[in-house]
């Protein structure tokens, strides 16, 4: 198992609004790159002596990759359907693993602590069993049937409803989010964070949505999911250890967190370690 | 009132929470500062050529900065946060409102850099953010030799709302809080105040709420 | 996550994170997540022995023969961060720990000062003074111990660019 299975990946390094002629210049796992618009309009993206890497420009973002990705970039149809109103929520950088940013995402039971009052509050606080696995033919890992009691789920909820969430891992530092929709019920809106590997303990994240929602302004749909995000932060930050611990050992896994642990699990069996530690090093 | 506001500007924030706290609403005109760099466009550079947030507009009036918002607010609806009932405790007031343009300038810029990925010189910003926190403990440590547990006074006043934010919200530029006890007990005494509000990094305390009886059964 | 960020409620700590709840005895309560659970006898905190004497608090590894050092006369202040060692501290004071306690005077104002190492390079200061002293001189004792620490820090610093 080497650090470098997560070479061949898709990662954001940008958005897509924000691609200018001069270049805007970042990393990815630690190697500087510099992205920019290219001539005929699509991102260029370059790595060290000048050195062209794979671009490609999907969900309001650019995504690079210092490998050779295998597939194409995963597929979110949503994104696609009319009436969906995007948001690209903007880059927030935290000092964590970008592993541990993608765990959090995953997690419910934090919800009456940490976002009090808008995605959960106290007594509100128990986690009923919901189904979780592997998907073998798409790889990914999914957990559905999660329910949760909200006070203000989002931003075109008026009071607190009990939301349906569905949650998908489609790459190792992606995460989707399918949530009730409250205008249109039978839909799902559709939240995601994609996370910009920089170092095994620093990443820049990119928030990005697309909802069923024509009533709320755009800045105030981005302010209430940077709201959530940094509500989060302070946390990531804190999180002992640094790096994601891919082996059972100190900590104890309840029902709760049975996405984090197949989350865990599909990490290691694919020698996605990047941001993570294993015992035997 | 009208508040032209960035949820995660924590001098927007000491707007929001001086009204909270002298019970005014306010009017909020959500600004997209981040991504959208809003405050630099047409329509708010008109209002505010320095190209910064937060501003306050009431009827004619128009103010740019966050301490002016925060007397003028107290001056309205709260006078006793004024806190110059005395010529010493107007300067005592005073001086720290003065003194919390440097934790801006430190802590705040330490912490766009870390968070918002702005430009600065992290290490001096840090080390200018650590020296302002020293101070400020040992203000506070002096304060509390006077029997006093907020900046000028005992009770809380407009200098304790100017500095609060900056400070509490340091460890996001990488500043720790650990080596200052007594900011840690007046960020906690500012945290129980009648009407205290959050904002994102900065939590209220789960403590001032009773541990829930356990529900049979509840969803 | 560091239960020092937690909070109390009763005689239970609770985490941050996840809410969930620990007794004084170090074992865990309750776990929000699942209210209908008594959480296993595993999941427990790791305890150390704790005294409180005359207002300073005292942890020890291991058990100890002995109770703390008692201070008679003296009175807890408050405590600081240097970012320097012990030695540097006993340099600028011009005097080393006696009893376990660093004495320094500062414009006609004595401390005493409880050191405790962190790492290598860092000292917690716990100042104490006279515990009949007023405000006054309260409040002189603690700019005495922030002259120390300003000293003992310049002293580590020896050779880069004094920083006003």
């Amino acid at each position: 198992m080497t650090r470098n299975a997560m070479i061949d990946e898709w990662y954001p390094v940008g958005l897509a609004s924000q691609l200018d002629v001069h270049g805007r210049k970042t990393a990815l796992m630690g190697e500087p790159i510099v992205v920019r618009r290219g001539e005929d309009g699509n991102a260029k993206v370059t790595g060290g002596n000048e050195h062209a890497l794979p671009a490609c420009i999907r969900y309001g973002h650019v995504w690079s990759s210092l490998g050779d990705p295998q597939k194409p970039l995963f597929a979110i149809p949503e994104a696609d359907q009319p009436g969906r109103r995007l948001v690209d929520v903007g880059v927030v950088r935290v000092r964590c693993s970008p592993l541990r940013a993608v765990e959090n995402f995953l997690d419910i039971a934090h919800f009456p602590f940490v976002h009090t009052d808008i995605l959960g509050s106290e007594p509100h606080t128990e986690v009923q069993n919901y189904k979780v696995e592997i998907r073998e033919d798409e790889d990914e890992v999914w957990a559905t049937q999660v329910k949760f009691y909200q006070p203000q789920a989002a931003k075109s909820a008026e009071g607190g409803i009990t939301t349906e969430y569905m949650y998908r891992v489609p790459a190792p530092t992606c995460s989707i989010l399918y949530k009730t929709c409250p205008p249109r019920p039978g839909e799902w809106d559709v939240i995601t964070l994609f996370v910009q590997p920089l170092a095994e303990d620093l990443c820049n994240v990119w928030p990005w949505m697309a909802l069923f929602d024509d009533e709320t302004p755009m800045t105030d749909l981005i302010h209430f999911q940077q709201t959530i995000f940094v509500q989060d932060r302070s946390i990531l930050e804190n999180q002992i250890p640094r790096l994601l611990p891919l082996d059972p050992g100190m900590e104890i896994p309840t029902r709760a967190d049975l996405t984090s642990v197949a989350y865990r699990r599909w990490l290691k069996r694919h020698g996605y370690t990047y941001g993570a530690q294993l015992v035997a090093q | 009132m009208k508040l032209y506001d960035y949820v995660l500007s924590p001098s927007c924030y000491k707007v929001r929470l001086m009204a909270a706290l002298a019970g005014v609403k306010l009017s909020i005109r959500p600004v997209d500062f981040h991504p959208g760099a809003e405050h630099r466009g047409p329509e708010l550079m008109t209002l505010n050529p320095a190209g910064s947030i937060p501003i306050i507009e009431d009827g004619d009036l128009v103010l740019t900065e966050s301490s002016a918002m925060l007397v003028y607010l107290a001056a309205t609806a709260a006078p006793q946060w004024l806190g110059n009932d005395t010529a010493m405790h107007a300067a005592r007031v005073q001086q720290w409102i003065s003194f919390s343009h440097r934790l801006t300038a430190s802590l705040g810029a330490a912490r766009l850099h870390e968070m918002l990925l702005r430009p600065g010189n992290i290490d001096v910003l840090q080390g200018q953010g650590t020296a302002a926190l020293r101070e400020l403990e040992a203000g506070l440590v002096e304060q509390s030799i006077r029997g006093q547990r907020f900046l000028a006074l005992d009770r809380p006043t407009v200098a304790d709302i100017a500095c609060f934010p900056y400070v509490a919200l340091a460890p996001d530029g990488g500043v720790s809080l650990d080596p200052y006890p007594a900011i840690r007990l007046w960020s906690r005494a500012i945290r129980a105040i009648e009407g205290f509000i959050e904002m994102p990094g900065i939590h209220r305390l789960h403590e001032l709420k009773p541990e829930p009886v356990p529900e049979v059964g509840e969803a | 996550m560091r239960l020092s960020r937690g909070f109390v409620r009763g005689e239970a700590l609770s985490c941050i994170y996840h809410g969930w709840r620990y007794a004084q005895e170090g074992n865990c309560l309750r776990i929000p997540a699942h209210p209908g659970l008594t959480p296993p006898d595993t999941i427990r905190v790791a305890m150390q022995p704790v005294e409180d004497g005359d207002g300073i608090i005292w942890i020890s590894a291991g058990e100890p023969a002995a109770g703390p050092p008692r201070f008679d006369g003296l009175a807890p202040l408050r405590s600081m961060m240097a970012e320097t060692d012990i030695a540097a501290l006993e340099a600028a004071a011009g005097t080393k720990s006696a009893a376990g306690l660093l004495d320094y005077t500062h414009n006609a104002q004595t401390v005493q000062l409880l050191l405790a190492p962190e790492g290598q390079a860092r000292t917690l200061m716990h100042v104490l003074a006279d515990e009949d002293s007023n405000p006054t001189q309260r409040i002189a004792a603690s700019r005495a111990a922030e002259a120390l620490r300003r000293a003992a820090e310049h002293i580590r610093a020896a050779g880069s660019p004094n920083d006003p």
